[in-house]
């Protein structure tokens, strides 16, 4: 339910990043990225993929592109995110910041790939992909912060000094 | 009926080999879908939202810097407008000052030569009975010059610096000055004080009040026929008859003073 959530989040921030009044480095921020991060915790890898390759093409729809690379990148991206995330056992801040790193760069990578090989012409050059490597990282980060600080308000060594604090 | 299960993991290399195909399709012949007049449709509100957003934050922030340069303007406008009241109070000073002194020069056209205008830049009237010009030494001014005001005497210079002078006012408890009362063939004393009298008439004059009063020179240091007040009820000392006066020039409302040459070529 709560990754439903955060799937209607992203989509909603992803569609606000398209206006013009928003500074083209945070445009570049792709929040449906992160939701493939947030589900490489609690779904399979294959499942990861498939989630990509929606999210993908989802983002392609929204960015007016052709619709195809995105969800391809998108597999990529989760595919490599959950196996990763598998493999090292990444929890916690470390988890958010390097998944969110690695969904960024996986994805931008391929996406560069696969409009290099079908001939078509990029919507953004390496400026663009340095951009949503950035805020998507930073996006990581803040949403890593807010992690902690969730987990910390709900904590029951909190509830317990607050018990204790009212005796 | 054989079922056809197709693997999961499986599926997904080919649904991206389909997509790439599809791409490839799209390269090769761009058009318009109706995929993208949706996601147009979806995106829309989203869009209008952020853009009205982004409006009113664009607006706060020209409203913002509009306000600060108002501020700023009416700053400078205050400052502006302080120095002008300034300034137009030291012209209002200024042109009284120069009224002053032309209806002086016409009052007297008789002391044309070597007459020294004096502006007044203090004035004790009360206490030390002076006051002090902004003319000295440097001016012409001498000790003993005589001081006159539109309406009449006001004293004597009693002390010259370089660049400024002292006068003392005929109220003055020293300050004395021969004159005699017009249509009087008498001449007294005007001394100073608080109450200016006029003594040392001849026994059993009989002075009317609101006589004028001049000087007569007797004294060697102003020059006959300038007013010096106006007499009030005379009173008998004895045989002497002693006539208090209101004099004629006000400290107090003078601003700028004319200056006479010593009658005896007073030494500065």
């Amino acid at each position: 339910m709560s990754l439903a959530f955060a799937l209607l989040a992203a989509l909603l921030v992803q569609f606000a990043l398209q206006s013009v009044h928003v500074w083209w480095v945070l445009a570049a921020c792709q929040p449906l990225l992160l939701v493939v991060v947030a589900s490489s915790r609690r779904l399979a890898p294959v499942s990861v993929g498939w989630l990509g390759l929606g999210l993908g093409l989802a983002s392609d729809a929204i960015a007016d592109r052709i619709i195809g690379p995105g969800g391809i990148a998108g597999v990529v991206a989760g595919l490599v995110v959950a196996l990763t995330v598998r493999r090292f056992e990444l929890e916690g801040p470390l988890f958010w910041i390097v998944s969110s790193l690695l969904a960024a760069s996986c994805s931008e990578l391929a996406l560069t790939l696969l409009v290099a090989t079908l001939g078509a012409t990029p919507d953004h050059r390496w400026l663009g992909s340095l951009a949503v490597l950035a805020t998507t990282g930073t996006a990581g980060l803040a949403v890593a912060a807010a992690d902690r600080v969730w987990r910390w308000w709900r904590s029951p060594e909190r509830q317990r000094r607050r018990v204790l604090k009212h005796l | 009926m054989a079922r056809l299960r197709l693997r999961s993991d499986l599926a997904l290399p080919i649904v991206c080999v389909g997509l790439y195909i599809v791409a490839a399709a799209q390269v090769r012949s761009p058009r318009g879908s109706a995929l993208t007049i949706a996601v147009a449709a979806v995106a829309s509100p989203v869009l209008a939202v952020v853009d009205a957003v982004g409006n009113a934050w664009q607006s706060f922030l020209a409203g913002r810097a509009d306000l600060a340069k108002t501020l700023e303007e009416l700053e400078r406008l205050r400052h502006e407008t302080a120095q002008l009241h300034h300034t137009n109070q030291l012209l209002a000073a200024e042109l009284l000052a120069t009224r002053q002194g032309s209806r002086l020069l016409a009052a007297f056209p008789q002391f044309s030569e070597g007459t020294v205008l004096a502006r007044v830049v203090a004035r004790d009237a009360a206490v030390t009975h002076s006051m002090r010009l902004d003319r000295g030494r440097a001016d012409g001014v001498r000790v003993d010059a005589p001081v006159l005001a539109e309406r009449g005497v006001l004293g004597r210079v009693d002390r010259v610096w370089e660049h400024g002078s002292r006068v003392q006012l005929l109220t003055h408890p020293a300050a004395a000055a021969a004159a005699k009362p017009i249509g009087l063939d008498v001449e007294g004393l005007v001394q100073g004080g608080d109450r200016p009298t006029m003594t040392g008439l001849p026994p059993y004059t009989t002075v009317t009040p609101d006589t004028p009063v001049v000087t007569t020179g007797s004294e060697g240091i102003y020059p006959p026929g300038l007013l010096l007040g106006s007499t009030l009820e005379a009173r008998t000392h004895g045989l002497f008859t002693v006539v208090p006066m209101q004099l004629a020039a006000h400290p107090s409302d003078v601003v700028v003073v004319l200056l006479l040459q010593p009658a005896g070529g007073s030494t500065p």
